[in-house]
């Protein structure tokens, strides 16, 4: 039927899996990701340390041109520290792609009171989290997860199975590390966004969820002469997190890897019920 | 008999502490359904009951066969909701925004364009479906929400305060949608609205809440034809005895001012016999109007309960 004529008909044809129904949301949340050019190049910027990393990788194992300038292959440590620096640097990275990201994914409905439109279909709130969060976390997945499994691959392959086998615990700490980045940070920026639906507020809110708990944490630390203030530093309890699963703790840290998973688990849990509290169906008892 | 599409029975729904809907009770079956009520009656919490968003704290609630309670992923699959406030996002065109509305629904991604497309011409934005929504005008906007909310070709339509804050116009227009809509009788419909005239225009059955109770049900239609049987007669050239001759018709018959006659029809008479009678007296009728209790009147007496 021609569009441009005026009538209406039901819809008998098929319908999609229920099951994947959340990553319509995705499609549409990429599309209005990728229209800012700004955004896209943001976005394209966050690789070039991961290519910089495999050439290095690449070079490092290359014996006829290590040759040339007096080396040999493997002149340079490939270890734990290595990739922990290098996750470090990709996970600033994707804080900032979270604040800049974050905001445009759930602000823009609750604006306008969409979520009734959204939730009045067979589409749960759970599924509307879902497809949302997805869209952050294969963001930040792709500038952090792959990009590291990818090196660690990499490496692997150029050294061999031995180096692989006594540095497993470097793929676990990879995966791990970047699970748990992927959650905070997904949450964070839902969080951020339902709970100010003006974009850039809630994009700076972010960014001030780092620097103040930064601030505040460095504040209390040098006033009360304790280490209690680092449970306000969300990096510096990533850090300690990540500095933990690639084996690198110091001696004596000022608070334990426990000490900062459940510090991190009670911060994701408050993110979660600021969700839930923000994110329903308006309602007017009329 | 057609199976109900909203049943009620002793539903109670508590928003915090407060009971909002207090044992309510309900069978309707009607094309289209008004549902009407002051500010504060529950018509809004009944609407959201309905779609799942509340739980009842006692009693069932049924919409098209399905409980409330238990299945209210495959009631939302039916119904297409246009929500009162506001349901918009600013920086999306129009097309994708339905488009997106119809993949949420479960139509595939090409079918969900067509069917865009389709609905966006239907209510009358075909030439504005390229633009962002948050450049429609408040009209453009009920217009495009009723898109999203037909898109899917949805079993049951629920509007909520459809013609909210539209200009006279763009009120005409959207009460001639529902009614075509209507028309095409394969989709109920259920309206919820403060305005008597909207219901009146557009429904077959009207349920009047009242601090969560139902005050009264009306099947306007019925009450529309029973009150037909009361007939004003206006006429011309009538020497003062058409009166008498409509009383040997068997009506009761009332004459307020010359020329001008108050009857009603009693079973086995019709309103053709009027006419015959006029043809054969040589009278002129100038104007004969069904008159019935409006919504309005049954409004009031429902309010006053």
């Amino acid at each position: 039927m021609a569009v441009y004529k005026r009538t209406y008909k039901g819809y008998s044809g098929p319908l999609t899996s229920p099951l994947w129904r959340f990553t319509v949301l995705q499609r549409y949340a990429f599309k209005a990701i990728f229209k800012s050019r700004f955004l896209l190049i943001g976005y394209v910027a966050c690789f070039f340390v991961p290519l910089l990393a495999i050439c290095f990788l690449y070079l490092n194992q290359n014996a006829s041109l290590l040759a040339m300038v007096g080396q040999k292959p493997g002149f340079l440590k490939i270890d734990a520290g290595w990739f922990h620096n290098f996750l470090t640097a990709q996970a600033v990275l994707a804080g900032v792609l979270t604040a800049f990201v974050g905001p445009g994914l759930v602000a823009p409905d609750l604006a306008n009171g969409a979520l009734p439109v959204y939730l009045s279909r067979p589409f749960s709130r759970f599924e509307y989290i879902l497809g949302k969060g997805l869209v952050l976390g294969s963001l930040i997945a792709s500038i952090t997860l792959f990009p590291l499994l990818t090196l660690f691959g990499i490496q692997s392959s150029l050294v061999g199975y031995q180096w692989f086998e006594k540095n497993l615990y470097i793929g676990g700490g990879i995966l791990f590390s970047c699970l748990t980045i992927m959650v905070v940070f997904i949450l964070l920026g839902l969080s951020m966004s339902a709970f100010v639906r003006w974009r850039i507020v809630a994009g700076a809110l972010v960014l001030a969820v780092f620097a103040a708990g930064k601030g505040f944490g460095a504040v209390i630390n040098g006033v009360m002469r304790t280490s209690n203030g680092y449970y306000l530093d969300l990096q510096y309890l990533l850090s300690t997190i990540a500095t933990d699963l690639f084996r690198q703790t110091p001696e004596d840290p000022p608070i334990s890897p426990l000490s900062a998973w459940a510090a991190v688990i009670t911060f994701c849990v408050l993110l979660l019920l600021l969700i839930n509290r923000k994110l329903r169906v308006c309602e007017v008892a009329g | 008999m057609t199976q109900p599409v909203i049943e009620l029975a002793d539903l109670h729904v508590k928003i915090g502490k407060r009971e909002i809907l207090r044992g309510l009770n309900l069978e309707l079956r009607g094309l289209t359904v008004g549902l009407l009520g002051p500010n504060g009656a529950g018509k809004s919490t009944l609407i959201n009951t309905l779609l799942g968003f509340w739980k009842p704290t006692q009693g069932t609630a049924r919409v098209l066969g399905y409980d409330v309670r238990t299945d209210a992923r495959q009631i939302r699959a039916q119904i297409g909701y246009m929500p009162e406030n506001d349901s918009f996002i600013a920086d999306m065109p129009a097309i994708s925004y339905v488009r997106m509305a119809a993949e949420l629904s479960g139509l595939p991604p090409d079918a969900a364009l067509e069917r865009a497309h389709e609905s966006l011409f239907y209510v009358g934005l075909g030439e504005a479906r390229y633009r962002k929504l948050g450049a429609y005008s408040l009209g453009m906007k009920q217009m495009a929400k009723l898109a999203q909310a037909i898109v899917h070709g949805p079993r049951l339509v629920i509007l909520d305060e459809p013609t909210n804050g539209l200009d006279p116009q763009a009120r005409i227009r959207m009460i001639k949608l529902i009614q075509e809509m209507r028309a095409l009788g394969t989709m109920n419909l259920v309206i919820c609205s403060h305005l008597l005239r909207d219901i009146e225009e557009t429904c077959e059955e009207a349920v009047i809440l009242k601090a969560g109770q139902v005050v009264h049900y009306s099947n306007l239609e019925e009450e529309r034809a029973s009150n037909r049987r009361f007939v004003e007669i206006e006429t011309e050239g009538d020497d003062g005895t058409f009166a008498d001759a409509i009383e040997l018709l068997g009506c009761a018959c009332a004459v307020t001012a010359p020329g001008k006659i108050k009857t009603v029809l009693p079973e086995g008479i019709e309103i053709r016999d009027i006419y015959r009678l006029a043809a054969d007296r040589d009278v002129q009728l100038r104007r004969l109007n069904y008159r019935r209790d409006s919504l309005e009147d049954i409004f009031l007496k429902a309010m006053e309960r």
